[in-house]
């Protein structure tokens, strides 16, 4: 059974004062980009414009506008932040320890995330945070590698997809206990 | 020393701290999927903090953001290959070590 009754725009197509209006947007995200690479130099300008040009209507083509939210993302960043430096002291404190505490063990996580970049990033993610790896993304499942199989990571993983849903600016269905 | 050089000292030493514990874990956890749960993610922190610690050295705000810039690149990076090294694993049939 799928649970992707998701609301939002995911599927839709998108006109073209949306491709505008996102490939602005990542124009001045790839031009503050450059800005960066090259100290502010003036000179550099010369070929920066062609480039940014060049790899806005790339990343457009490549990836299509997709709907986020900047509050969403705004409130992800310090809940990353904090999540993966205690992830880093966790392991390792595991890998410090002389009787090596892991007891590891895998669990599929079902999705409630609609497929594409709300996926793909969430599994990225969860590579990241304490104690989970992505192994296998599936179409209904993630499957996640746990250090330590004692613990609760399914609500853990509920919590991640719920930011990650934030920044997509996707409601999801309430979650749904146990597997 | 003033206080941010101080400061940036710490975070390099920490930084250092955590490559430490993630290579100690490389070499003592016992499959390749516990392994790179040591790579990814003290790795990611150890970066991290060097990163603020040269970021606070740093001349100028480009060169702060060209250090930002790097520690996400190996973000993605780090937790891209993470999952392609464990996909492949799990495809070739690696079973996982178990307690």
């Amino acid at each position: 059974m799928t649970v992707h009754t998701v609301v939002g725009r995911q599927g839709l197509e998108f006109t073209p004062r949306e491709y505008l209006r996102s490939g602005c947007l990542r124009a001045v995200l790839f031009a503050l980009m450059w800005w960066t690479l090259t100290d502010g130099v003036m000179d550099s300008w010369l070929v920066g414009t062609p480039v940014i040009l060049f790899a806005t209507l790339a990343s457009v083509v490549l990836l299509p506008p997709f709907s986020w939210s900047l509050l969403g993302l705004v409130r992800f960043v310090p809940f990353f932040l904090w999540r993966s430096l205690y992830g880093g002291v966790d392991v390792a404190r595991r890998a410090l320890q002389p009787r090596l505490p892991i007891s590891p063990g895998l669990l599929d996580y079902r999705w409630r995330l609609p497929p594409g970049l709300p996926q793909v990033f969430m599994a990225n993610i969860v590579s990241l945070l304490p104690g989970t790896l992505s192994v296998e993304l599936g179409a209904n499942c993630l499957q996640v590698h746990v250090l330590d199989e004692r613990k609760d990571f399914l609500s853990e993983l509920e919590k991640v997809e719920q930011r990650v849903a934030a920044i997509f600016g996707i409601s999801l269905p309430l979650s749904r206990g146990g597997e | 020393m003033t206080p941010s050089d101080l400061l940036s000292a710490v975070l390099l030493i920490a930084g250092a701290a955590f490559f430490l514990a993630g290579t100690l874990g490389l070499l003592r956890f016992p499959d390749v999927y516990t392994r790179l749960h040591a790579l990814t993610k003290a790795d990611n922190v150890g970066l991290g903090l060097v990163v603020a610690g040269l970021a606070m050295q740093a001349e100028s705000l480009a060169g702060a953001g060209k250090l930002l810039l790097i520690w996400l690149l190996v973000l993605l990076a780090g937790a891209s290959v993470a999952h392609l090294v464990a996909a492949a694993a799990r495809q070739r049939g690696i079973k996982l070590w178990r307690r």
